[in-house]
């Protein structure tokens, strides 16, 4: 395992610049990326190293540094490897190279993440509106998008939620249990 | 004869006591509760000797389950089946989503309050309810039925307006739903 990964590590960095990765325990190793050269990596993966399968693409919200993260996980059943690639796209107007004409399967996360995060693909094909319905504004899964006061503004609320209290106190208190200090900033 | 109202009374009792005893449900699941129903119809805890079970269509059936939390996507559908269903039709809510969000309180996307949008005879509480909760929930709708006082289909035509309302408010003006007439 240890070999295999050293040796696609080495062809990957031979063949392409500015790739840094991160070997990780087990079956795993990130290669974190520019996102010009996604479209030729991923190719280079699926048909040079054979990693033919698109487990996922995954989309994280870096909200304090101004960037969406995009995750690629592709898996090779023949070293029985999963590869992160990683890359990074800003928040404002973010346009990504579209990879559906290499992953067919691809087009629906793509799809998907134009819906809830509102990032662009160069030429993605398919309908503007993929899981939510006649939705208007801000894409809902972006971290600054506030979902409880959008609840409060569009829905009605039944009466009594407002005097849920901490009990958590009360309760360490009755059963003298210890509470960790990392525990203690999540109280209310 | 059938004015008078000794006869009337006798008329009532009987139609209600049918009624109890056939309890048809659509089935229909929104949300997670829907996996309660199958133990509640299987042999353990047997339904149907309740006179509750499956129908196929909305016009077959009488009652319609909300089980668990219901997005505004579908509430359009639940709402548009609801009203295809033939009088008498009863609504039970099904577990705590349903009454007052539940775990989605701050959801984007699902309503808090059932009662809003359907008349609603019977609520289930927990999350989620148990088949033995469940058939407490049948029991007490059967009993409502017998005393005349699940009326939640007739509120809901002299009330129209209002849900409609609400709905409209929920899903904008973009939306078509079609109206039934009665």
């Amino acid at each position: 395992m240890e070999n295999i990964k050293a040796d696609l590590i080495s062809k990957i960095k031979s063949t392409f610049e500015n790739v840094t990765e991160k070997d990780h325990d087990g079956n795993r190793l990130d290669f974190y990326v520019n996102k010009k050269i996604i479209p030729s990596i991923l190719t280079h993966f699926k048909v040079n190293e054979g990693f033919i399968h698109l487990s996922h693409i995954s989309c994280v919200d870096w909200l304090e540094e101004g960037e969406f993260e995009i995750i690629y996980i592709l898996w090779s059943p023949k070293d029985k490897i999963k590869v992160f690639v990683r890359t990074r796209v800003e928040r404002e107007n973010p346009v990504m190279p579209n990879i559906d004409m290499i992953w067919r399967q691809a087009n629906t996360y793509e799809r998907e993440m134009r819906e809830m995060f509102g990032i662009e693909f160069e030429g993605l094909v398919g309908e503007k509106e993929f899981v939510l319905e006649d939705w208007e504004g801000m894409p809902p899964m972006r971290r600054d998008f506030d979902t409880e006061a959008y609840a409060d503004e569009t829905f009605w609320h039944r009466p009594g939620r407002e005097d849920a209290m901490d009990v958590r106190e009360a309760i360490i208190e009755r059963s003298r249990e210890e509470i960790p200090d990392f525990a203690k900033k999540y109280s209310r | 004869m059938i004015n008078d109202k000794n006869s009337q009374k006798i008329a009532d009792f009987i139609k209600n006591w049918a009624r109890k005893h056939s309890i048809w449900v659509l089935a229909y699941g929104t949300g997670c509760g829907a996996i309660e129903i199958p133990p509640t119809m299987t042999s353990r805890y047997d339904a149907e000797r309740l006179g509750v079970r499956g129908a196929a269509t909305p016009r077959q059936a009488d009652v319609l389950l909300i089980t668990g939390y219901l997005t505004t996507k579908t509430l359009k559908r639940v709402i548009r089946v609801y009203e295809q269903m033939q009088d008498p039709k009863y609504v039970i809510g099904f577990g705590s989503c349903t009454i007052n969000g539940g775990m989605y309180y701050d959801s984007y996307n699902t309503i808090k309050v059932l009662d809003k949008y359907l008349p609603v005879d019977v609520y289930i509480n927990g999350c989620m309810p148990r088949p033995e909760a469940v058939l407490a929930g049948f029991a007490k709708l059967q009993q409502l039925i017998q005393e005349g006082k699940a009326t939640g289909a007739q509120k809901y035509k002299e009330n129209h307006e209002y849900y409609r309302g609400n709905l409209r408010k929920i899903i904008g003006n973009k939306y078509e739903m079609p109206l039934y007439n009665w």
